[in-house]
């Protein structure tokens, strides 16, 4: 028996077994989202663009160690992080970030500096007050739903088959709920830039699963297995291209934006869990219809 | 068989010139000369006509084509302090001034290409302002937006936006943005409302705004810093005066008062008994004599004077100069109609900007090597893969044509925008190719209007789900603040460019590429 078709009756004999695996997972996700919502009374952990407060860079050498060690104790939620020249390496500016107040904040800092922050000149200043920070993160998370009930509302107009464009929906929520765990596991703080990633991360995970779905049901061309494994071909090209595109633009971006940093890291690992819900999960699903509804 | 132009690939030809036209026209690019960044209003030049955005072709007839030649030409031209004639031709007019220095205007380079950037990449200041402790209706925020933008204009920044915004529980704010510019007094300028009051005793004169004051004395004779003078802690402080014309009416008020003033006689001259009190905000800034002179006098003219301090003595001048120039300022456009608060506040600095860039054009080509490395490996097929790069580097063109035509900020939230174009048009191609690859029991035509089913789909739904972050109801407030339009705006022309020009025209290509190996 070749390769193809040990795989091809290991797939035929254990489909609807291999959902377990985001069975699992899934639960894994809920019990654990449901301790981190205990925990930090919020799904994720917000960075000061979506809480409030003050990002300072300073174009300077600065020993970072040492500026936070004497920091510390005069600004709230003190982080400081460093942007260096990608070929030289040489570092380029420090950045400060504090929930305390703009004004505040700068004063604390140009003292213990000694010389004075020219915005523009030697400094960029970046300060949003926690009250429209709160409405900030009120109205993305709204528009985070209603994308994804529009998404939704879209699958199954196209479809019009319920188990279908369910699974497809269930596919997409999984890559996003499995992104937002590995994202709290990996300490990530996650800021408005990071909020629009999980929007991007929609869009690129239904179009595997709706190349999929449309090979799988609108075509009686070839067997189902053929139709799975061609679909599969273009689907991980797809994904691929993708994933390696924003892997190696996150590799040159990282020292110097942490916006970008932050989408091209969620898209990466959200792409990981895509492959994994559209040939696993999804394929399990409608392999499952097919089979059912020929009988 | 010979390749057949479409028409669906003319209009791919067509709009990959239009954009090129769009994002290198009258640039830099082509374009000699230099650009005049920003113009000192009270500066001869400025009289004559020169505004900002006007282009230096030539000085004295000797042409200029980039900033270092400027540089030299004028430090050349300006060897003594002696005062010369220039002829300074732009591409607009020609202008011939007596001057010893050319510092009333500051010139850059012409940007290399039409494509805006945003405040995070090209630098400048973006302000988020709300009432203090009073929700304004839609007639006061326009009130508001209207006074604020003539207290910037009348500042000196003119490349700004003011705009009304409002989030989703109704809250209206005022946004400001200022491109390329990051004014370190815009704090004060915004969170001091301005009420300016001249008093004596405790009668109003005058107050600031176009009713009292006719108008303000900005030019080197009428605006001056005085003197500066150390101080006992060490610090120094400077102080400066200006003239201001009063309004009849305000001139008249003058003299009902001072009228009924009694006369002080010391030994450093004579005075009316009670002063001229300058209050801002409710705060003495100045107190001034008035001498015996003015008494009942309608008198149109007053100098106005205040001080900065600082810890050196170029400080204290700087702050002064400041200083001067805020006060000036409220005279002109009066006070706020409203206490404000700064909600939002970010300033960034050019410095960044130009190796940023050259990061993101390094991540954009190492990014589409790696594709069209996958994409090889996959279709080993080299007029295919090459198809598939170019039409998705066309995709990026067009975008970048449109964005400039319609003079769209480029952000970073954009940038990542223009990686979703990247990725889903690599999709969608993928998807064109392997549908016309496959099932070959069926035509050519209809394997491709099979690949467009699944590529209409995937649009439909990354367009809807990006809609709620353009509707204002839900995202007004956070996409009035630059959050999120540039990507969801990038993203939504991009895809569609794609689904509509690009995507259809490189159909047409594959096709044919197919039909010969089919007729082979």
């Amino acid at each position: 028996m070749s390769f193809k078709s040990k795989i091809q009756s290991f797939h035929d004999k254990h489909y609807k077994l291999l959902l377990i695996l985001p069975l699992l997972i899934l639960i894994f996700s809920a019990v654990y989202l449901a301790v981190f919502y205990n925990a930090n009374g919020a799904f994720f952990k917000k960075d000061i663009s979506l809480t409030g407060g003050t990002t300072i860079t300073i174009y300077d050498n600065l020993d970072i160690i040492k500026l936070k060690t004497d920091l510390s104790t005069k600004l709230n939620d003190l982080n400081i992080r460093d942007i260096s020249d990608l070929s030289t390496g040489e570092l380029k500016a420090v950045i400060i970030e504090t929930t305390s107040e703009g004004q505040e904040a700068k004063k604390i800092v140009e003292d213990y500096l000694g010389y004075p922050l020219v915005e523009g000149e030697n400094s960029s200043f970046e300060f949003t007050g926690a009250s429209l920070s709160q409405s900030f993160y009120k109205q993305l998370m709204l528009a985070m739903l209603v994308a994804f009930v529009f998404m939704a509302i879209v699958i199954f107009i196209m479809f019009k088959n319920f188990v279908p464009s369910a699974a497809v929906v269930l596919s997409a929520f999984l890559d996003i709920l499995m992104t937002l765990i590995v994202i709290n596991i990996a300490g990530i703080e996650l800021s408005t830039a990071g909020i629009i990633a999980f929007l991007m991360l929609i869009g690129y995970s239904v179009d595997t699963d709706i190349l999929l779905t449309n090979r799988l049901l609108r075509r009686t061309d070839h067997s189902l297995n053929l139709r799975i494994f061609n679909a599969f071909k273009t689907g991980i090209t797809m994904t691929l291209t993708s994933f390696f595109a924003i892997l190696v633009a996150l590799f040159i971006v990282a020292p110097f934006s942490s916006v970008l940093t932050q989408i091209f890291t969620i898209l990466v690992i959200g792409l990981l869990f895509d492959l994994f819900n559209t040939w696993v999960t999804n394929v399990s699903l409608l392999k499952w219809y097919v089979l059912r509804k020929k009988k | 068989m010979k390749f057949k132009f479409t028409f669906k690939i003319w209009l791919l030809i067509i709009f990959l010139a239009l954009s090129l036209l769009a994002i290198f026209s009258s640039s830099g690019f082509i374009k000699h000369g230099v650009l005049v960044a920003s113009i000192d209003s009270s500066s001869d030049l400025f009289s004559q006509g020169m505004r900002q955005g006007e282009v230096i072709k030539a000085i004295d007839n000797q042409k200029i084509t980039s900033l270092e030649e400027y540089s030299n030409l004028i430090s050349n031209k300006f060897v003594s302090n002696k005062e010369i004639k220039l002829i300074v031709t732009t591409d607009k007019s020609e202008y011939i001034i007596l001057t010893n220095n050319l510092s009333s205007i500051v010139v850059k380079n012409i940007p290399k290409t039409n494509i805006l950037l945003g405040l995070d990449l090209a630098g400048g200041a973006r302000a988020l302002v709300k009432a203090q402790n009073q929700s304004l209706d839609s007639a006061q925020i326009a009130d508001l937006v209207d006074i604020t933008r003539n207290r910037l204009n009348a500042f000196g920044l003119s490349d700004l936006k003011v705009a009304p915004v409002s989030d989703l529980s109704g809250e209206r704010f005022m946004l400001i943005e200022i491109a390329g510019a990051t004014p370190k007094d815009l704090n004060r300028l915004l969170s001091d409302q301005g009420k300016f009051e001249a008093k004596i005793g405790n009668q109003t004169v005058f107050i600031g705004g176009d009713k009292d004051i006719a108008s303000v004395g900005r030019d080197a004779q009428n605006a001056r810093i005085e003197s500066c003078n150390p101080l006992s802690d060490g610090s120094y402080q400077c102080t400066f005066q200006f003239t201001v014309t009063l309004s009849p009416e305000a001139a008249k008020k003058h003299a009902d008062i001072t009228e009924n003033l009694s006369v002080n006689y010391t030994d450093q001259g004579n005075y009316l008994s009670q002063r001229l009190d300058l209050y801002l905000d409710d705060k003495l800034t100045d107190s001034l004599l008035i001498s015996e002179g003015l008494k009942g006098r309608v008198t149109t003219q007053i100098a106005i004077s205040g001080s900065g301090q600082g810890a050196t003595e170029e400080a204290a001048y700087e702050e002064a100069k400041v200083q001067m120039k805020q006060l000036q300022t409220i005279l002109m456009t009066g006070s706020l109609p409203y206490k404000l608060e700064i909600i939002k506040l970010d300033t960034v600095s050019p410095t960044l900007g130009g190796s940023f860039t050259k990061t993101i054009m390094i991540a954009g080509i190492a990014a589409i090597l790696a594709i069209s490395l996958i994409i090889f490996i996959r279709y080993r097929n080299f007029k295919i893969s090459l198809t598939l790069i170019l039409s998705t580097v066309s995709e990026v063109v067009i975008l970048l044509g449109a964005a400039a035509l319609i003079k769209w900020n480029l952000d970073l939230p954009g940038i990542a925008g223009i990686l979703a174009t990247i990725g889903t048009g690599i999709d969608d191609l993928v998807v064109i190719v392997d549908e016309s690859l496959h099932d070959t029991s069926i035509s050519i035509k209809q394997r491709i209007k099979k690949a467009f089913a699944i590529i209409m789909g995937a649009y439909f739904t990354v367009l809807v789900s990006l809609l709620p972050l353009i509707w204002n109801p839900i995202t007004g407030g956070a996409a009035g603040a630059g959050l999120l339009q540039g990507f969801a705006i990038t993203t939504i022309l991009g895809i569609s460019i794609g689904v509509f020009i690009t995507r259809p025209a490189f159909s047409d290509i594959i096709k044919q590429f197919k039909h010969k190996e089919d007729v082979a």
